[in-house]
């Protein structure tokens, strides 16, 4: 049983409790008396009405330079009139705020006198869509009007001046598509970055910008702003900084591009310059090419389409993404199987009366009249088909696929760039699968003159031509010099990464490069044109014919070595509808070297 | 069973402490007010419209609380371990089959509704804590009973921990802290918890700040932590609230928003509406109609609105405690000074919590914090004050229903 006295006891701690909750409670009234009356002072002049606007800062994308450190992307600064909608905001329909925003825009154009940029479907959209995002009136305005601003008396209530990194192009239409482009990413949808404000990245969309887009994309920062009540900055504080992204230093030499780029003017083709001794691509052009200085600030939308419209493809980076039959430029691999395999000796020879026949089908000889009894060095020299009609017959399809698998063709190369195409290397399995018919000594003909379904990239030539010079390497491309690596050190010479080793024979090679030799410098050679006294080079020409029988066209090739000993150039150019490797790319060929020997000169004078 | 409704319904009805009802309404309809004017900026259309279905919740715990007000509290006593049980088993469940939101595992997903099985914990043992702590006869010299009073708290405190949810678990601890001092345990084992408490705090508080004042390495600090049985994150909330300027951008954020918000509402407030810390977003919109409505009500009604409602919720403890006086069985006494000190727990952290003066817990606010089970849970409580006060010394009919552990004196 319960006593009263326990009762008692309980009802003494009741009351203990209840002085207990209740100077708590008043402890808190008077804090609050203290937080809201007396210090209120406190919070409405110097902290209530500031409170604070948090802005994303983006981190300023890497730059991107030549070997010799010329910028060949970069960033500058772009002034942007920025509103903050949500500190302009007005109770009730959106409309209300529209109009508002309207007016403060209307006042702005008066005051400063420049004129309106957006509409008010602009605003709209801009509060539909992207209302977190500072929504910008004038994008790229002068250095005087942000002074004018900045002086103004006025207190301008929820705008800002908002700075924004562009990418600028130093050297203009250079290399555009090495570099590529960039574009604005669409603001993460569920970010749990607690910025109120922020843009979007740039991020890359073709070329290098693409490929190591998270490498040269920046960590971005946070900043404090406080601000009024009504919107007014007060001072800033920086927080967090942002972090710039990882500058990339490519193989490229932009002074070889440019003359390579130079040598294409006018026509559609690709050039690609690598250095024999390590896979360095130099050069890497295209054309037609687009200007990226038309690129800053933003893509205009009517060069866009100009771009994509344009039946001469200039947006298609042709030096990897452009598939062409190699026409004769084949014909060193097809002596390379031949002499490896014991085929054909560096003295055998044939008989050419003009055409070569097999079964009931004939096979023509360029040059009709034929090129009487030539062994292999002659035949690459003139570049006579029916020696290599003999020669295919006599190794068999096999060999030549193989050699050719063996210095790349039909694969990617890997260079470090977005839509490289791997050609096609024919063989009895793809014919099968494609013709529902086996491989048949047609196609071998074909094949052992580089027409047929072959077909091969610039940047595949260019880095077997450079196995050819280097006497059996085959390298992978290097496009990327260093990563993070400060624009003005100076570049030691690294050796290549080894793709393959052919280990072709001494005697193979002296032959062949012996047959390229002729082909520049043989008074009858077909590369003729590109000869230039005092300059030993080497090379190989080839016209592919492509397109239906009635509509003949013709892609021109050339591949070449320079100097001929001790090369340090391996190049192969491809001209689309020319009239022959001869006439059409040797001339700019030359003009190329010519331009690089100028480069030497001036190198070593200086 | 026979229910005859003026008897068993309208004289109850007409028996209940009607001071207690009034403020419980008006703070009520303060707290759909707000929730409508913490979301009606939103761009979120289920956001803004979070208020009607606070309407609806409020609905449910007005239904709920009479209920609990009519049927006698006494019956509660019989299905106390049952209750229990069944929290505990939820509360195993949420574990396992929990809905995640905000990293927090609090929610199970029942009809499409999701509810807290941490805030029915709050009930069942508030229930059954009054039952052990009211056994005639028992005075907890010994400190047998003491510890398996302990136990019992204990348990769905580590549980709840699991979630994890430090606010629900720091609740319970005051709770049943003041549920003993009244039940008469002696002040010797009061005194011995109550430094057990203190020496608690100051080891979480040496773990958090000692080592990195000593200058030891990361690891070794986190690994006094993780000793204590601390999460990084509480860390980072205690170094919040001891230094709100290291981290402006994160965890800072809300403490320092709600602080400017109540700070710059001044004597009147800026207007119902018109709270610029709340229209701007500066006060983020996923705590402002729960955590920090407060903050919002401040702002907005200045010290006059943070008065009246502190008034308010005054007279709804002071009457449960005008209740516990009453009462004519430690039973009820127990349990109705148990809803006072859980609900004293709740506002005083919470609002304490708002100007900076407690660490973020993610506590609500009783009746006016949006929230299903919250709500809910609450009104149960406060209908089990009104039952206790119903049958109690003050009314002039005490039903002699059920069994009466002790007869009240004048009866």
């Amino acid at each position: 049983m319960r006593s009263q006295e326990q009762a008692n006891r309980e009802l003494i701690r009741l009351r203990v409790l209840l002085v207990v909750l209740a100077s708590m409670l008043t402890a808190l009234l008077a804090v609050m008396w203290m937080v809201q009356v007396v210090n209120a002072s406190t919070y409405t002049r110097s902290l209530d009405k500031q409170s604070i606007r948090r802005i994303r800062l983006p981190g300023i994308r890497g730059s991107i330079y030549d070997r010799n450190g010329v910028c060949l992307a970069g960033n500058n600064p772009n002034y942007c009139v920025a509103l903050y909608i949500e500190e302009l905001r007005v109770p009730g329909k959106w409309d209300n705020t529209i109009d508002k925003i309207e007016t403060i825009i209307n006042d702005m154009s008066s005051e400063f006198g420049i004129e309106r940029e957006v509409s008010r479907k602009d605003i709209a959209t801009h509060i539909r869509r992207r209302l977190p995002l500072p929504f910008l009136a004038w994008k790229n305005i002068s250095e005087t009007f942000i002074s004018q601003i900045k002086e103004s008396d006025t207190p301008l209530q929820g705008i800002d001046i908002y700075v924004e990194p562009v990418r600028i192009y130093p050297e203009g239409n250079l290399a555009s598509h090495i570099i590529g482009y960039v574009g604005r990413n669409k603001p993460a949808q569920n970010t749990k970055t607690p910025y109120h404000y922020y843009l979007p990245e740039m991020e890359g969309k073709a070329g290098i910008e693409k490929q190591f887009n998270s490498l040269l994309t920046g960590t971005a920062g946070g900043k404090l702003i406080r601000v009024d009540a009504s919107g007014f900055k007060h001072d800033d504080k920086f927080e967090k900084d942002s972090k710039p992204g990882t500058d990339i230093k490519l193989t490229i030499d932009s002074r070889i591009q440019r003359l390579a780029e130079q040598s294409l003017h006018g026509v559609r083709g690709a050039c690609v310059i690598v250095d024999p001794r390590n896979g360095d691509i130099l050069a890497l052009a295209t054309s037609p090419s687009f200007d990226l200085s038309k690129f800053t600030p933003s893509i205009p939308t009517k060069y866009w389409r100009e771009l994509n419209n344009d039946k001469r493809l200039p947006l298609f980076n042709r030096a990897i993404s452009g598939a062409y039959a190699p026409g004769s430029i084949f014909k060193p691999i097809v002596a390379i199987a031949a002499l490896e395999s014991k085929a054909i000796k560096p003295d055998t020879e044939y008989d050419c009366p003009g055409y070569f026949k097999l079964g009931n089908s004939t096979f023509h000889c360029w040059k009709r009249s034929g090129h009487g009894t030539i062994d292999v060095r002659k035949a690459l020299e003139q570049s006579c088909n029916v020696f290599f009609f003999n020669t295919g017959q006599e190794c068999g399809y096999e060999r030549i696929y193989y050699m050719a698998a063996a210095v790349g063709l039909g694969y990617k190369t890997g260079i470090p760039l977005p839509g490289e195409v791997s050609g096609l290397l024919p063989n009895n399995a793809w014919k099968q699968q494609k013709y529902h018919d086996s491989w048949r000594s047609g196609d071998t003909c074909n094949l052992s003159i580089g027409q047929g379904a072959l077909a091969v990239t610039p940047i595949q030539m260019a880095l077997y031509v450079a196995a050819i010079a280097n006497g059996g390497t085959l390298y992978h491309p290097r496009l990327i010099l260093q990563q993070g690596a400060k624009a003005s050190t100076q570049h030691r010479w690294t050796p290549g990464k080894v793709a393959n080793q052919l280990n072709w024979s001494m005697l193979t090679l002296e032959t062949v490069r012996g047959g390229m030799f002729d082909v520049v410098n043989a008074p009858t050679g077909s590369g003729k044109r590109l000869r230039i006294p005092g300059l030993m080079m080497a090379g190989k020409t080839g016209t592919a014919e492509v397109g239906p029988r009635h509509n003949r066209r013709k892609n021109t090739w050339m591949i070449m070595f320079a100097p001929y000993t001790n090369p340090r150039y391996a190049i192969s150019m491809v001209v689309e509808d020319g009239i022959s490797g001869g006439i059409t790319v040797a001339p700019r060929l030359r003009h190329l070297m010519l331009g690089i020997q100028q480069l030497k000169g001036k190198e070593k004078t200086g | 069973m026979n229910i005859n409704i003026k008897k068993d319904i309208l004289r109850p009805i007409f028996q209940m402490d009607w001071i207690m009802n009034v403020a419980i309404t008006l703070l009520l309809i303060t707290g759909i007010m707000f929730v409508y004017s913490s979301c009606y900026i939103s761009d979120d259309i289920p956001v803004r419209l979070l208020y009607k279905k606070q309407i609806g919740w409020a609905l449910i715990g007005t239904l709920g609380y009479f209920f609990f007000s009519i049927i006698d509290y006494r019956t509660l006593r019989k299905f106390s371990w049952w209750l229990y049980a069944a929290c505990l088993v939820l509360l195993v469940a949420v574990i396992f089959i929990g809905k995640e939101i905000y990293g927090a595992k609090r929610w199970l997903m029942l009809f499409g509704v999701g509810i807290q099985p941490s805030e029915l914990a709050k009930l069942s043992i508030l229930i059954l804590l009054a039952r052990k702590l009211s056994i005639p006869g028992e005075n907890f010299i010994s400190w047998k009973p003491v510890l398996l009073v302990l136990a019992l708290v204990g348990l769905p405190i580590m549980l709840i921990m699991q979630q994890p949810d430090l606010g629900t678990s720091l609740v319970l601890l005051p709770t049943t802290f003041m549920m003993m001092f009244v039940a008469n345990v002696p002040w010797k084992t009061i005194g011995t918890l109550a430094l057990i408490g203190i020496t608690c705090i100051s080891i979480v508080l040496g773990a958090v700040f000692i080592p990195e004042k000593l200058g030891a390495d990361k690891v070794v600090q986190a690994k006094v932590l993780h000793f204590v049985g601390l999460k990084p994150y509480h860390k980072k909330r205690i170094d919040v609230f001891f230094n709100a300027n290291q981290d402006p951008l994160g965890a800072g954020w809300n403490k320092r928003q709600s602080e400017i918000a109540v700070g710059s509402g001044g004597l009147w407030g800026k207007g119902y509406l018109k709270g610029t810390q709340n229209i701007l977003g500066f006060l983020p919109r996923s705590v402002a109609p729960n955590d920090f409505i407060f903050s919002v009500i401040a702002e907005e009604t200045g010290f006059m609105g943070s008065t009246i409602i502190i008034l308010l919720y005054t007279t709804i403890l002071g009457c449960g405690i005008r209740t516990a006086f009453v009462a004519t069985d430690k039973f009820g006494r127990l349990l109705s000074i148990g809803v006072v000190a859980m609900l004293f727990t709740h506002i005083f952290i919470n609002i304490a919590m708002t100007i900076g003066f407690m660490p973020i817990t993610g506590l609500p606010l009783p009746l006016l914090s949006y929230g299903g089970s919250f709500m809910v849970v609450m009104m149960l409580t406060l209908g089990i004050v009104q039952s206790v006060y119903i049958r109690s010394h003050h009314s002039p009919i005490i039903y002699k229903q059920g069994r009466l552990w002790e007869t009240a004196p004048g009866s």
